[in-house]
């Protein structure tokens, strides 16, 4: 942090005309790099969110389900292998297989129990059918041919779940930026009573500044080049932590979490990995907030010495 | 160098405080400026160091009306004048060098141009040795000294000072008024504000008196 406060301090003159430390610019850094965290989590979170409800998404639009009702074995083993027939039959399509009382028994587990005796139980039958292509898949063809040789089949393209799927994403998505928005807002108006606040600490330096012939602009300069940097110490610092947020996270979602707790955690936020992309975004939200923060100083700083003008 | 002419004074809608001021100060001339507690002293030093404008009248400096000026062109005319104030202003989080040179890195003068100077006007004024301290290790006479320094270091063609000697012994009040004696010869215009009559009186410069609002130049 030293370091790049030496960088951004780097100016005319060899000696800090604004002091380097001071309450109220440790308030202003520590302000910074709270928001800056939340900005980077609400973000990131809003990133792995969306991006496992595309990858959901996806999966989904590849596979739709047969339903066979039940009926005696011998027919129903019929009725299963006309089903995979005709679903191999159908353009586009990878494979189709036969969900088994035991892959049923699995699926149910969790809900059920793993003693539970499914065969007690008249289950519909289910046939997977997996595309490898959705766009040369003739739907409404399958359902057909199954009217005509299976009538009581019927065809589950997940289609309702699938949109269900996109409207949560959207609302989380839109959330996620109402809060960032929110966030960045709450931000804007710490910065500006902060500064004004630092300024006001720091009205005896003005003061001395303009007695011995320094123009607003030089101190202007010299007061918005500290709060750049007290706002980039923050920034990174913030950035920093959301980082290592999102690894604990991850860490304990692989290494504590049991298994089926982890399941549902990564089914949401997937392996809590950002990516380059992810990066890149937490990056633009501290960049963002160092600019804000040097652009609101600057006006802060410009209306206070406005204010003292003789 | 400074001519007032029918200058009045008052803050907001408060009561006037500088009435009718008429006088003529020539460069390298050396005024005290005297008058009892609240007499609007530091007032008038206020509107000389352009800190504030007159409400009513005419205020002349360096030969330019100060009323047409705009807020840059005023912190320009600044720049030819020099400030002590009776409790010091120095900068607690730079060393004394770092306070004196500070007139002239504003002006954007880098150190190696004004090192040399800075050094040898401090040497001058007893703080050769105190260079590179903080001044809350300065003694009150220390500090001022520093003060001073700071005033002339980029030199003001104009020196104010607002009881310079009221935070120290009468023994380095005498010296410190020696010292701007000796600013005063070698060419600055010196208007010094103090109520200590029985430390002036040891000086032979002309006076401006404020009394009730108005002036009174006795030579």
């Amino acid at each position: 942090m030293s370091l790049i406060s030496q960088m951004l301090s780097k100016s005319k003159t060899s000696f800090p005309i604004v002091p380097r430390q001071s309450i109220a610019g440790r308030t202003l850094a520590f302000l910074v790099a709270i928001m800056t965290f939340l900005s980077c989590v609400t973000f990131g979170a809003v990133y792995l969110v969306q991006n496992s409800t595309m990858a959901w998404s996806s999966e989904v639009g590849r596979e739709l389900t047969i339903q066979l009702q039940p009926v005696e074995e011998e027919k129903m083993l019929s009725d299963i292998r006309t089903a995979i027939s005709l679903a191999q039959q159908s353009g586009g399509v990878a494979r189709a297989f036969e969900l088994t009382i035991q892959d049923s028994a699995e699926l149910l587990s969790p809900w059920l129990g793993e003693k539970f005796d499914i065969s007690a139980f008249q289950l519909p039958r289910l046939v997977v059918v997996q595309l490898a292509d959705p766009a040369k898949f003739d739907l409404e063809a399958l359902k057909s041919k199954l009217a005509s040789a299976i009538p009581d089949a019927s065809v589950d393209t997940h289609a309702l779940w699938q949109q269900q799927l996109n409207a949560m994403a959207g609302t989380v998505v839109l959330s996620g930026g109402l809060a960032l928005i929110l966030i960045l807002t709450a931000t804007v108006l710490a910065i500006v009573f902060a500064t004004g606040g630092a300024m006001a600490t720091n009205r005896e330096i003005v003061d001395v500044l303009h007695f011995i012939g320094a123009g607003d602009r030089y101190i202007a300069g010299a007061f918005q080049e500290r709060f750049l940097a007290i706002g980039m110490q923050g920034g990174f610092f913030g950035g920093a932590m959301s980082i290592v947020f999102f690894f604990v996270a991850s860490t304990i979602t692989s290494a504590i979490l049991p298994a089926q707790s982890a399941t549902q955690v990564e089914l949401l936020f997937g392996q809590f990995t950002l990516g380059w992309l992810g990066l890149l975004g937490l990056v633009l939200v501290v960049v963002t907030i160092a600019v804000l923060t040097a652009i609101t100083s600057r006006i802060t700083v410009h209306r206070f010495l406005a204010q003292i003008a003789p | 160098m400074i001519k007032f002419k029918n200058v009045g004074l008052h803050y907001g809608a408060g009561p006037e405080i500088l009435k009718n001021l008429n006088f003529n100060i020539d460069p390298g001339s050396f005024h005290f400026l005297t008058g009892p507690s609240g007499s609007g002293k530091t007032s008038l030093l206020r509107l000389l160091l352009l800190s504030i404008r007159p409400t009513v009248g005419e205020m002349k400096m360096f030969g330019k009306s100060t009323s047409d000026l705009g807020k840059s062109e005023l912190m320009q005319m600044r720049q030819h004048i020099g400030i002590v104030f009776q409790e010091y202003r120095l900068l607690e989080h730079l060393t004394t060098f770092q306070n004196v040179a500070l007139p002239l890195v504003v002006r954007g003068e880098p150190e190696s141009a004004y090192k040399s100077n800075v050094e040898e006007l401090l040497d001058w004024v007893g703080l050769g040795h105190q260079m590179h301290v903080r001044p809350e290790l300065l003694s009150g006479g220390e500090k001022q000294r520093a003060a001073i320094a700071r005033a002339v270091i980029a030199k003001p063609d104009l020196l104010l000072a607002d009881e310079p000697t009221g935070n120290v012994d009468p023994e380095l009040s005498e010296r410190l008024l020696h010292l701007f004696v000796e600013l005063n010869r070698m060419g600055t215009t010196i208007i010094l504000a103090s109520h200590e009559l029985h430390l002036l009186n040891k000086f032979k410069f002309p006076r401006l008196q404020l009394q009730n609002g108005g002036i009174n130049v006795s030579h």
